[in-house]
C-alpha cells in the first residue's frame, strides 16, 4: 500500500467508502475493516499503534451500535423505507451503524498510515490537477505545523510557571497562536515569494510523482470490479 | 472556476491554509471532549449528541477565513483545506473527510454568497454556520444512514447542532476575528480596513 500512487489510492479507497456508504450492508463493511486492518499490518504498521488508534474508534462504534439499538426509526419516519432499513431488528439496525464508523475508520487509516504526506500533496498536484498554489499553501502549512505545536507548548509552559491553570483549548492559549500564525503566514508568503513559488510560474520537479500498472489495477479493483462484484451479489 | 482559483495569491492561501492547520489542531482536541462525552451517552443510545454539541467548530474556519478575507470562495475554500490537514494528520472519519468539508463549506460560503459578500456580522455568521450544519445533516442522513434512527432523535441532534454552529462559528469567530483585526496582524486583509487597530502586536518588542 505504501508504494501506491497517493492520488490513485484516494480516489480507489474514497470509492470503496462511498460503495459501502450505497449498499448499507453491515457484512461488507465489516470485510472492508477487517481488509484494511489486515492491509495495514501487511504494510509495516504495528499492531500497538494500530490498537491505539482504534481506541476511539471503538467507542465510537459502541456509540453509534447503541443509538442504532435503541432508536431505529418506526412507522411516523416520513422517509422511511426499505432500502434504508437493513432488516426489521433493532440489533441489525445497531451492528449496521457500528459497522459504518469501523469500516469508514479502517479505509481513513489505510489511507492515512501508509501515504507519505508530502508525496500526497504532490500526487494531488499532479494527477487530480490541484491548483499549484493550494499546493504550496497546504505544503507551507503543514511545515509550518510542528513550530505551532511548539508555540503552543511554550504558551502553556509560560501560564504554568505563572501559576495559572489553563484549560487544553483555552482562548488564553489559542488567541497568541492565531495571531504567531496569522504574522507567520504572512512572512512565509513573502518568503516563498521571493523564492519564486508564485501562483502561475512553471517549476520543475527533482521527482516527479507518476501512475504505474500497479495504481491503475488498484483503481479498476476498487472503482469497477468491487461495485460490479457488490452489485450482483446483491 | 479555474479562473477564480488562480485569482488566489499565495499570501491569501497560506493564510487559509494555516487557519486550517489551526482549526484541525483544535477538531482533533475538541474530537476527543466529544468522544468522552459520548462514551458516557452510550447507555442511553444517545452518543451522537456528544459530537452534536460541539459540532459548530468544525464551520470555524470556514466562517473566520471569510470574516477576515472577504473574498467570495474563502469559506469553502479554507473548509476543504482544513479538512485536507485533517486527512494529512490521520483522522478517524475516513477519506470523506474532504467530501465533509466541502460540503460545509458550501453551506456557509452560499449565505455569504447571498448577503453580495456585503454583510460581515454575527447574523450572516451565524446563517453560515447553520446552512453548513443543514447541508452537512442532509449528506449524513445517507452517508451515516441517520435515516434509519427515529425522527424525534434527529431533530434533537439537529436543534443541538444549529445552537452549537451559532455559538462556534458564529458569536465566537466574530469575537475571534475582531480581536485578530484589533492586533493589528491582518491589517492587510479586507477586515483590517474597518478595524480599530490599538497597539500592533509585534513579538520582537
Amino acid at each position: 500500500m505504501r508504494s501506491l500512487n497517493p492520488a490513485c489510492k484516494f480516489i480507489s479507497l474514497l470509492a470503496v467508502t462511498l460503495l459501502l456508504a450505497g449498499l448499507r450492508n453491515p457484512w461488507w463493511n465489516l470485510a472492508a475493516f477487517s481488509a484494511s486492518m489486515l492491509l495495514l499490518l501487511l504494510s509495516g504498521v504495528r499492531m500497538r499503534t494500530l490498537l491505539l488508534y482504534l481506541i476511539p474508534v471503538a467507542l465510537a462504534a459502541a456509540g453509534m451500535f447503541f443509538t442504532g439499538y435503541r432508536f431505529t426509526a418506526d412507522g411516523s419516519m416520513p422517509v422511511r423505507s426499505d432500502a434504508f432499513l437493513q432488516g426489521s431488528s433493532n440489533l441489525l439496525n445497531g451492528i449496521t451503524q457500528l459497522s459504518r464508523v469501523l469500516a469508514y475508520a479502517g479505509l481513513g487509516y489505510l489511507f492515512a498510515l501508509t501515504t507519505d504526506r508530502v508525496f500526497m500533496v504532490r500526487s494531488f498536484q499532479k494527477q487530480l490537477h490541484l491548483p499549484q498554489v493550494f499546493a504550496y499553501g497546504l505544503l507551507a502549512a503543514w511545515g509550518i505545523f510542528p513550530h505551532m505545536a511548539l508555540e503552543y507548548r511554550r504558551t502553556r509552559a509560560a501560564f504554568k510557571a505563572r501559576g495559572i491553570r489553563v484549560f487544553p483549548i483555552s482562548p488564553a492559549l489559542l488567541a497568541p497562536l492565531l495571531v504567531k500564525s496569522v504574522r507567520w503566514s504572512e512572512e512565509l508568503s513573502i518568503a516563498m515569494e521571493s523564492k519564486g513559488f508564485s501562483s502561475d510560474a512553471e517549476r520543475t520537479e527533482s521527482t516527479p510523482v507518476h501512475v504505474h500498472a500497479k495504481d491503475a489495477a488498484f483503481t479498476a479493483f476498487c472503482c469497477i470490479i468491487l461495485p460490479v462484484t457488490a452489485m450482483l451479489l446483491r | 472556476m479555474d479562473k477564480e482559483m488562480k485569482a488566489w495569491k499565495l499570501k491569501d492561501v497560506i493564510m487559509m491554509a494555516i487557519l486550517g492547520v489551526v482549526f484541525a489542531a483544535v477538531y482533533m482536541a475538541v474530537f476527543q471532549g466529544g468522544l468522552a462525552l459520548s462514551t458516557a451517552l452510550t447507555p442511553f443510545g444517545l452518543a451522537s449528541f456528544g459530537f452534536e454539541i460541539i459540532y459548530g467548530v468544525w464551520f470555524m474556519a470556514a466562517t473566520l477565513a471569510a470574516y477576515i478575507i472577504r473574498k467570495p470562495g474563502a469559506a469553502m475554500i479554507t473548509e476543504m483545506l482544513a479538512s485536507a490537514i485533517e486527512l494529512l494528520m490521520g483522522n478517524s472519519g475516513g477519506l470523506t473527510v474532504v467530501l465533509t468539508g466541502f460540503i460545509q463549506g458550501l453551506g456557509a460560503e452560499a449565505v455569504f454568497a447571498a448577503f453580495r459578500y456585503r454583510k460581515w456580522d454575527t447574523v450572516s455568521m451565524i446563517l453560515a454556520g447553520i446552512a453548513s450544519a443543514i447541508l452537512i445533516f442532509c449528506y449524513e442522513l445517507y452517508y451515516l444512514n441517520y435515516i434509519t434512527l427515529s425522527p424525534a432523535l434527529l431533530a434533537g441532534q439537529l436543534a443541538v447542532r444549529f445552537m452549537s454552529a451559532a455559538v462556534f462559528s458564529g458569536i465566537i469567530c466574530r469575537l475571534a476575528g475582531d480581536a485578530l483585526a484589533k492586533t493589528g496582524v491582518v491589517r492587510n486583509y479586507a477586515i483590517g480596513a474597518s478595524a480599530d487597530i490599538g497597539k500592533i502586536y509585534d513579538e520582537e518588542e
